[in-house]
């Protein structure tokens, strides 16, 4: 199949230049269940570009991929790193759904690999300030800026749509789980308002959506979850997850430093920590991925997916249990 | 909290006389070998992860085989004194999602850590060494 859409794009490449484009060295690197990945070599003429295309078969897109190549040039713009867009193609004619080609930018991707990386070449402090400069970024831009296909509502409270979201989901498919009810009780009383600078959140900005490389973070992928008018401290509280973490549990963000390193990184970059709308965000994204890992477990028990992958998640839930049950810990109160 | 399971014939932990050998944690135990150290190496790289998952999942329910029916026991004992009746989890997920009683959260709240802590001992041992931030 990676040989069709190998000749796909570079019919595609060659009808674009108007001159015979070939491609060497094609690879694909990841297929996650909604989008592939290929890296390869362009040759045009005596020049070689090294690319790497994101295929997302039409029916799965979230965002329309037109939309996400230009959140990523806006980003671009404002000093986020994220790999060039090259070229961009919504007509199925070529590798049967829409694809994206960017520049490829070397470096570890795969969080295990990160975190060796970043522990051999001591440069977790300097990953975990970088990765909260690139956010301050992102999230100074105007939303108005950003493609308007994005999702997100101007004037809306992001954190109000979040927790109706995840309370319908535990409703379907966790409603007998005590953790569940308890941790969502927890978010509603302590509901942020909406964000005093509602942001460009990409919303997915963690290990595993990195590169990086012995000098330290060099790029930010996979922006197909991009919003408009989130809340800033959503991106902020995702990468400090547990399970993003990959074991280093005691570095908060990512597994790569503690808090303070990000949130210098982040406020000298121009953006504000809020540390209460920070921990609201992160028993919202532990309770939310519980919520997608029942998800999983209900795909293939009712047949849509079978898979001993997602049958696995379902086991998966008694962790995001403990995960919210040390974060929703009722405090001793001093006043 | 009681540690020894209940007289409950469904739930008796410790049944060894009328199994057959292998018992069940042994042949779940002997299942994981299979896939982690005989057929894993043998697979080509795009089928390892799945074969990978199998072994957790036989090493899961083994741990099931051997904790499951104590960690059910203290699971009701623990629901029962707070809830009163003799229901189970999610009668206490109703009273905790009507909410309104953070005294009661509070109870819960070290009923469901106990809890997990068992849970957690089955689905993946080591996980409660994290208690937050």
């Amino acid at each position: 199949m990676s040989l069709d859409v190998a000749d796909g794009i570079a019919r595609f490449l060659t009808e674009s230049a108007g001159r015979p484009i070939t491609l060497t060295n094609v690879a694909p690197v990841s297929a996650g269940a909604r989008r592939q990945n290929i890296v390869l070599d362009a040759h045009d003429g005596d020049s070689v570009l090294p690319l790497v295309a994101t295929i997302v078969p039409g029916a799965i897109e979230l965002a329309p991929i037109t939309a996400e190549a230009g959140v990523r040039q806006v980003a671009a713009d404002h000093g986020v790193p994220v790999p060039r867009v090259h070229a961009v193609c919504t007509d199925p004619a070529y590798v049967g759904g829409s694809f994206l080609l960017s520049e490829r930018v070397d470096g570890e991707t795969v969080p295990r690999r990160v975190l060796r990386l970043v522990e051999s070449a001591g440069i977790g402090d300097r990953v975990a300030e970088q990765l909260g400069a690139a956010m301050a970024r992102l999230h100074a831009i105007d939303p108005v800026s950003a493609p308007h296909e994005l999702p997100g509502i101007e004037g809306a409270n992001p954190a109000e749509a979040a927790l109706r979201d995840v309370d319908a989901g535990v409703a379907q498919l966790l409603s007998t789980r005590p953790v569940f009810a308890l941790a969502l009780r927890w978010l509603e009383r302590r509901l942020p308002e909406p964000p005093l600078r509602p942001a460009i959140v990409h919303t997915d900005m963690r290990n595993g959506n990195l590169i990086v490389g012995s000098d330290g973070l060099r790029a930010v992928l996979d922006w197909e979850g991009a919003v408009r008018w989130g809340d800033p401290m959503r991106d902020a509280a995702w990468p400090a997850l547990r399970m993003w973490r990959f074991r280093a549990d005691e570095r908060e963000i990512g597994g790569f430093a503690s808090r303070d390193r990000f949130i210098a990184g982040y406020e000298g970059a121009g953006g504000t920590f809020d540390a209460d709308r920070f921990e609201w965000w992160k028993v919202l994204g532990t309770l939310w991925w519980g919520v997608g890992l029942a998800m999983q477990t209900a795909a293939h028990l009712d047949g849509s997916v079978p898979s001993i992958v997602m049958a696995a998640s379902g086991r998966r839930v008694p962790e995001i249990e403990w995960d919210l049950l040390m974060l929703v810990r009722p405090r001793i109160r001093s006043a | 909290m009681p540690t020894a399971p209940s007289g409950s014939a469904k739930r008796r932990s410790n049944v060894t006389t009328m199994q057959y050998r292998p018992t069940s944690a042994e042949l779940l135990t002997a299942l994981a070998e299979l896939l982690d150290d005989v057929l894993l190496p043998a697979l080509p790289p795009g089928l390892q992860h799945q074969a990978r998952v199998g072994a957790n999942i036989a090493r899961i329910l083994e741990r099931e085989v051997r904790l499951g029916p104590a960690a059910l026991d203290r699971e009701s004992e623990l629901v029962r004194a707070l809830v009163g009746t003799d229901d189970d989890a999610a009668s206490l997920a109703q009273r905790l999602h009507a909410g309104g009683d953070e005294e009661f959260e509070r109870g819960a709240w070290e009923a469901l850590v106990a809890i997990a802590h068992d849970d957690v001992a089955i689905a993946k041992p080591g996980h409660d060494s994290w208690e937050g931030t």
